[in-house]
């Protein structure tokens, strides 16, 4: 299959203070078309950051170092930034946590709609109004019509979600964003928005890269999934690999701190040790620290590990797995 | 399970907000619980239902539209609440006014009777006149006969009102005498708050002296410990600086005089124990008094109050404990001791421009008259159970974690070993793994000290693993209450059916058994919430009567409360 997204041996610093801070380091992924990758952290590991690093919407004091971002065959990072644009919202569209700060709330949803549509797709007003139509009728809203008319004041949660999900499919982008999109809402809501994307995705053909921090949701939506904790890649694999067999250790206590509702029995246990600052240097591996199996293993706080391939498209840095794999 | 103490008994709480003139938000209606001591409370339900505004309804934060909330952590002679006292005063009125209105309601039965015979007298068949004042009269009876009648049921309303007050009693003929046995075991129980007052007094200043006799002990060793220490830090440095003061101080105490006084205020702690214990059974014994008079029941008001069920209702009305609602601001301010909240987002219930120590120091300097010193060391003591250091005392919020200050607002709950906490959305807000190390933390201090949780959450998952009983809420109505593993097991509610469907899972979509249903459309406003059953709008198993009727809340099973029609009288 085509990959939609390759983002290779990506570097990104923060300046805090007039000192720079390593935010992402050696990040490299890639989505297919039809597929759903999702990138699972706690807060502050970098998610957003990578977000939007692919969309060149990195805040002043943020740079990126090196590395690239393949979007269609194009490398973003070598073009210049008016050319961009062509792509932002066009080829790539993003969807928001929060949907109420990602929509004008003095315009109404028809006309912000149409003008995504005008702007991306170059139709006239009357074709555009149509295929607003026909898109908000495709992420399940009823009576398009009158929505149409409504501001997004008028709409709850669950119903602004959808109109952006209308919004960025409707300029048929290669690659879909979706930085926690499920969070605000309640899990009733979350469910019917998690299944609308599922339905969505098949006549979509578009790769889609899905943000969050909730495991369960990942179960939910994703095909892969890459973890990430303080800035670096620890895991990467198909859902099924990660959920069933989970190698680094970060991974599998995120899975022992998340209540199973699934389970009759289950002890939560806690991961020891809090989440490392960005200010914080930490020699080896930046997990070990909190790691049970490090004290182990002398090399965690010496080399950072490589990323090895334990199992066909599964991927870890670890120590450990490595030995393990020998 | 079969010996449990009630803690907080809550029967029919409303809560309605005004949003604009003529308009209400019901927030919370009817809720009907009871939480037991020392277990974990969990609420779940969708934004919205009501789960906050019920935690703050308990801790009366909120002060309710109707309906009762009693507290049973404290005795009622702790308090000696004044509306106590005020409503067995207001008995007596009742009463006067009951009687006065039976006496009118028994004139218009005379006047019945009058007409009645007048009527009798009147030959119909003979006269036209004779028949037109026929008719007169038969109307003047019947208006009589309903005049009598309403005055009765006002009489009967007053009187449950009394009762209400002192349950049953009312049923009691002579009154007079059972209000002066009420007014005799207020008595006792105003002389024995009088001396638990001065009980506690006495206690503080032994505990004082402990202190005094604990840290002259040890005072010595920390000192050395400390200046034999190279390359101290401020924290430190700024300890020993204490540390000598303290010493300072000692040199001057007379050890044996303190041991002196501590052993003659324990006795004196021990006889006054003895007097309020008497006291209390002086209470008792008046109560039960009061209550053997009531079965003479010489009042033949209305025909209800004999009937069995009725009089059980109002048995019912009778508490022991608290009634948090009819509490004055500073009552309720010496029971808010016991009961505490943990708010949700940890950095804004915390001063940016306040130390850490000393938020969680001003709980004591509030409610306590601990010196200096013993608050000092008593918040380090906190910081050390919570899972910080003991120079966190120092440090400002801005420099800790999501999940440190968290704990910061546990420690600052916990600080005066209270009986019963609310914790609204206490973990939401965290990561994943912190959120894990926090629920840890709960979990052992409530097996350390006997505490009871009201955890407000809306993830499932936790509360599965949790809490021991979960309540489920939909739009300020109570759906469903039972013990969490069995809720998990069997859902009786639909929306309990729906809501864990819809749950994010950690297992894979194709190892999922059964066909998912998705909770279709959305909440409905709470302003104008729906007809009937609140759900029923967006239920799959919706019949005719949820849309038209209110479902009541039963016992289907044992421990197993639900609204639902599906579920009947049959059970």
């Amino acid at each position: 299959m085509e990959k939609v997204l390759e983002v290779k041996n990506l570097y990104a610093t923060f300046t805090i203070q007039k000192k720079d801070y390593e935010v992402l380091h050696d990040i490299s992924f890639s989505i297919k078309r039809n597929e759903t990758v999702c990138v699972v952290g706690e807060s502050g590991c970098g998610k957003s950051v990578t977000t939007l690093c692919i969309m060149q919407l990195l805040p002043k004091n943020g740079k990126i170092q090196s590395g690239s971002i393949i979007l269609d065959g194009q490398d973003l990072l070598k073009l210049p930034k008016k050319e961009v644009r062509q792509y932002r919202g066009k080829k790539m569209g993003m969807i928001f946590q929060e949907p109420m700060t990602a929509l004008n709330p003095l315009l109404t949803i028809g006309s912000q709609l149409k003008e995504n549509i005008m702007l991306h797709r170059g139709l006239k007003k009357k074709e555009a109004t149509d295929l607003a139509l026909e898109y908000l009728k495709k992420v399940g809203i009823a009576n398009p019509k009158e929505r149409l008319r409504q501001y997004p004041f008028e709409l709850s949660g669950g119903l602004r979600q959808r109109v952006l999900i209308a919004m960025v499919l409707s300029a048929q982008p290669d690659l879909l964003i979706a930085d926690e999109p499920t969070t605000a809402l309640d899990v009733t809501i979350q469910k019917q928005v998690l299944t609308l994307l599922n339905d969505l995705k098949k006549d979509m053909n578009a790769g889609i890269l899905f943000i969050t921090h909730d495991l369960g949701v990942v179960a939910e939506i994703a095909d892969r999934v890459v973890v990430l904790y303080a800035g670096r890649k620890v895991e990467e694999g198909t859902t099924e690999q990660i959920f069933k067999n989970p190698l680094h250790p970060y991974t599998i206590g995120l899975m022992k701190a998340v209540p199973n509702v699934d389970l009759d029995e289950f002890e939560i246990k806690p991961i020891p040790g809090t989440f490392p600052n960005i200010t914080e240097e930490i020699p080896g591996c930046r997990f070990n620290p909190r790691c049970p199996l490090s004290r182990e293993c002398p090399l965690c706080t010496k080399e950072a590990p490589e990323m090895i391939e334990a199992e066909k498209g599964h991927f870890v840095a670890c120590h450990l797995a490595k030995e393990e794999k020998r | 399970m079969s010996e449990r103490k009630v803690l907080i008994k809550a029967r029919k709480l409303k809560k309605y907000f005004d949003v604009a003139k003529n308009t209400k938000l019901k927030a919370v209606e009817d809720a009907t619980f009871m939480i037991y001591e020392g277990e974990k409370f969990g609420v779940v339900g969708e934004s919205g239902c009501g789960k906050s505004t019920l935690g703050r309804l308990i801790l009366q934060l909120h002060s309710q539209t109707s309906g009762s909330c009693v507290y049973f952590g404290k005795s009622i002679q702790e308090i000696n609440p004044r509306y106590l006292q005020k409503e067995i005063g207001k008995l007596k009125d009742y009463q006067t006014k009951a009687k006065e209105l039976y006496q009118k309601s028994l004139k218009y039965d005379q006047k019945v009777k009058d007409l009645n015979a007048k009527r009798d007298e009147l030959d119909i068949e003979i006269s036209a006149n004779d028949a037109r004042l026929y008719d007169k009269l038969s109307k003047e009876i019947d208006k009589a006969r309903y005049t009598s009648k309403e005055y009765k049921k006002n009489a009967s309303r007053s009187l449950r009102e009394g009762s209400r007050i002192v349950g049953s009693l009312i049923l009691s003929g002579d009154l007079d005498k059972v209000t002066e046995l009420f007014f005799k075991a207020e008595d006792e129980i105003k002389m024995a708050h009088d001396l638990l007052i001065k009980c506690n007094a006495l206690r503080d200043r032994c505990h004082e002296i402990e202190l005094k006799l604990h840290e002259s002990e040890t005072i010595d060793d920390k000192i050395k410990a400390l200046e034999t220490k190279e390359d101290k830090s401020d924290i430190e440095k700024f300890q020993l600086d204490d540390y000598l003061k303290i010493k300072k101080s000692i040199n001057n105490l007379d050890v044996d005089a303190l041991i002196s006084e501590s052993q003659k205020l324990s006795g004196e702690i021990d006889a006054l124990e003895k007097e309020i214990l008497k006291h209390r059974e002086n209470e008792m014994a008046y109560r039960k008094e009061a209550f053997s008079y009531r079965d003479k029941n010489v009042l033949d008001i209305t025909e209800r109050c004999q009937d069995e069920t009725y009089r059980r209702k109002l048995d019912a009305n009778y508490e022991t404990g608290i009634n948090l609602s009819k509490l004055t601001r500073s009552e309720m301010r010496s029971i808010r001791k016991d009961m505490q909240m943990i708010f949700q987002d940890p950095a804004a219930s915390l001063d940016p421009r306040e130390a850490v120590g000393k938020a969680i120091e001003e709980t004591f300097k509030i409610n306590t008259k601990m010196p200096h010193k013993v608050r000092k060391e008593k918040t380090m003591q906190l910081l050390e159970k919570v899972g910080l250091k003991r120079e966190h005392y120092y440090s400002y919020p801005h420099s800790l974690s999501g999940g440190q200050k968290q704990r910061v607002g546990i420690a600052r709950a916990i600080a005066l070993d209270p009986s019963f906490i609310v914790l609204d959305e206490a973990v939401s807000a965290l990561d994943v793994s912190v959120q894990a190390q926090i629920l840890e933390l709960l979990d052992e201090l409530i097996k350390e000290k006997h505490m009871t949780y009201f955890f407000i959450t809306h993830d499932l998952g936790v509360v599965k693993h949790f809490c021991d009983r979960i309540m489920v809420m939909y739009l300020g109505h109570v759906c469903e209450l039972a013990p969490a593993k069995e809720l998990f097991k069997k859902r009786l509610h639909p929306y309990t059916e729906s809501l864990l469907e819809s749950v994010p899972r950690l297992t894979l979509l194709k190892d999922r058994k059964g066909q998912e249903k998705i909770l279709e459309g959305e909440v409905p406003s709470a302003i104008h919430p729906p007809k009937g059953c609140p759900f029923h709008t967006r239920c799959q198993k919706c019949m005719d009567i949820c849309t038209k009727i209110r479902p009541k809340y039963i016992e289907a099973e044992k421990d197993h409360f639900v609204a639902c029609h599906l579920y009947g009288e049959k059970k």
